[in-house]
């Protein structure tokens, strides 16, 4: 089909159509649903878990196992304390913030894949963003479990950030995008503290815990320092099907087990 | 355990700041300014071409055009990033009928633009210019000094990762957002948008006869103008405002020879959007 200034069309109700334009963009207001329903979404702190070590992450992969019968799980892992030191030689050389993203996403993917090898006797498998787009369907069908880089494969295409030059999404905002595209059941994010607080409470001792916040009240009261990315909670304001995120202890046995449970422990930011 | 900590006399004390404090204290993000902006490709340039506006029109605009690409292959080196077009408003239209989600949306979007980077790469295959994917960028330098071009597809590569928009279920960073990351990551020379109009209009001129046109505009009016519509994505005009390299972006009407040849020898044709203070 062509129109009088020569292009071909395929007929569509965007035809023609600028997708810059406000209106046309609200006309694409309309029910998302799940692709993964069952699913939950696990992510393991780089920085707060998995720099620890085995005394950290072995009970919490046993736990992991022992919940794999119960809850189809897709583990992302974040980098760490090698990502901390690539931005300082990075950002020393004048690097700019798409070569640090594309830098550090190699210490989650080491992460990660230390992870699936741990896990492998138990079926699961690492997965690289070409085979999570592929093939996780069907390692999910085979094996009840794989294993990805938290870091969104976003590279040299990584957002200028606001303020600074770090890489604004690492780890919890690809884990959180890879939930909210899948519709996941849920996605809890394991650190190395009980929650939300007030203030860092290792360091300000009257910092008080915070059980459930709004995404929007959390932005609003410019907190000093978050226990995940900030992305995650602008990506949360414009949530459509994973509406809210738990953040808990890892380093605690069994909180994992009780969040897959349903139960309300550590800190829940919904949208 | 030991950790880095124990080889912090090596970091400088920015590097200390990282490993030492968590990255969402902004303390820390404000001290990451006071670094060098080093410049990876300082002469390329990048042209995306449109693929609705020229891509979609087949020969009678696309030869021309690569006819003016390969004439100025041996005076300035090109980034030659492709749109998607009409089939990509197609399978948007099925999918959201369909329930799918927006990262579903961008992986059949990217094949889209795909297409259009390959087809434009038959074009130019005689010449030695080759299509690049994103996991092929590191060999990209080699070409453009070889061959003086290399041919992408304009999506940045998010896939399933890109984020909701604010409004509706179209992915907000498309190709004109892809191919401005490549030109600020790189720090290149011109970001050069070839598409069917001769710049920016207050209104789409296709479809509005009273609409006027803005040859020059600051990137922070045309924001708080908040146009009905607009020649370029939005997420462009927010990474301008924060992008470290790319000052200023053109558009130009890649229907009218000469056009995309004189944005790159530096003349102002077309509609430049620049980054206050940063006029010259």
């Amino acid at each position: 089909m062509s129109d009088h200034s020569g292009a071909q069309h395929v007929t569509s109700n965007l035809m023609r159509e600028s997708l810059m334009d406000k209106t046309v963009i609200a006309r694409t207001e309309a029910p998302v649903s799940s692709i993964l329903p069952d699913v939950n979404v696990i992510q393991i702190g780089g920085r707060s878990i998995m720099d620890r070590g085995g005394s950290a992450l072995l009970p919490l992969l046993d736990e992991i196992v022992a919940n794999q019968a119960e809850h189809r799980m897709v583990i992302g892992v974040g980098g760490g304390v090698r990502s901390r030191h690539i931005f300082s030689v990075g950002l020393d050389l004048g690097l700019p913030t798409g070569a640090l993203a594309a830098l550090s996403a190699k210490d989650a993917a080491q992460n990660a894949y230390m992870v699936s090898c741990l896990l492998a006797k138990y079926g699961f498998v690492y997965l690289e963003a070409p085979f999570v787009v592929q093939l996780l369907p069907a390692m999910l069908a085979a094996a009840r479990g794989a294993v990805f880089n938290g870091i969104p494969p976003y590279s040299l295409w990584e957002h200028p950030p606001r303020v600074g030059k770090l890489p604004p999404h690492g780890s919890d905002a690809g884990s959180y995008l890879l939930a909210e595209v899948f519709g996941a059941r849920n996605i809890i994010f394991l650190k190395d503290i009980d929650g939300l607080y007030s203030a860092d409470p290792r360091t300000d001792a009257t910092a008080e815990f915070i059980p459930e916040i709004r995404a929007q009240e959390l932005i609003d009261r410019k907190l000093p320092t978050l226990p995940i990315e900030p992305a995650v909670l602008e990506l949360l304001t414009r949530a459509k099907l994973a509406r809210s995120v738990r953040i808990i202890n890892g380093l605690v046995p069994a909180n994992l087990s009780r969040a897959l449970g349903g139960e309300s422990i550590g800190t829940l930011i919904y949208q | 355990m030991k950790t880095m900590q124990d080889e912090s006399a090596h970091l400088t004390d920015l590097g200390k700041q990282l490993i030492s404090h968590s990255l969402t204290d902004p303390s820390v993000q404000r001290a990451t300014e006071a670094t060098p902006n080093f410049t990876i490709l300082p002469w390329v340039n990048v042209v995306k071409i449109g693929g609705q506006s020229i891509m979609d029109r087949g020969r009678s605009a696309v030869y021309p055009l690569v006819q003016e690409i390969v004439d100025n292959l041996g005076r300035h080196k090109m980034i030659l990033g492709t749109g998607a077009g009409t089939r990509a408003r197609h399978i948007y239209s099925l999918a959201i009928d369909l329930g799918l989600p927006t990262g579903v949306l961008t992986v059949l979007g990217t094949a889209v633009a795909w297409q259009n980077a390959q087809m434009l790469h038959y074009l130019l295959a005689q010449y030695g210019i080759p299509f690049i994917e994103p996991e092929g960028f590191s060999t990209l330098p080699h070409y453009l000094m070889e061959r003086g071009a290399v041919v992408c597809q304009g999506m940045p590569p998010y896939k399933l990762w890109e984020p909701n928009p604010e409004t509706g279920r179209i992915p907000p960073q498309r190709t004109d957002t892809g191919c401005f990351l490549v030109a600020e990551v790189f720090g290149a020379r011109k970001m050069i948008y070839v598409k069917d109009e001769d710049g920016l209009y207050t209104a789409d001129p296709k479809k509005h006869s009273s609409s006027q046109y803005i040859p020059r505009i600051s990137v922070e009016e045309l924001l708080a103008r908040d146009l009905e519509d607009l020649i370029v994505e939005r997420a462009v005009l927010e990474f301008m405002v924060r992008a470290r390299h790319i000052r200023e972006i053109q558009f130009v009407n890649g229907l009218e020879p000469g056009q995309l040849t004189a944005a790159l020898n530096g003349e102002p044709v077309g509609t430049i959007i620049y980054r206050n203070g940063d006029a010259r």
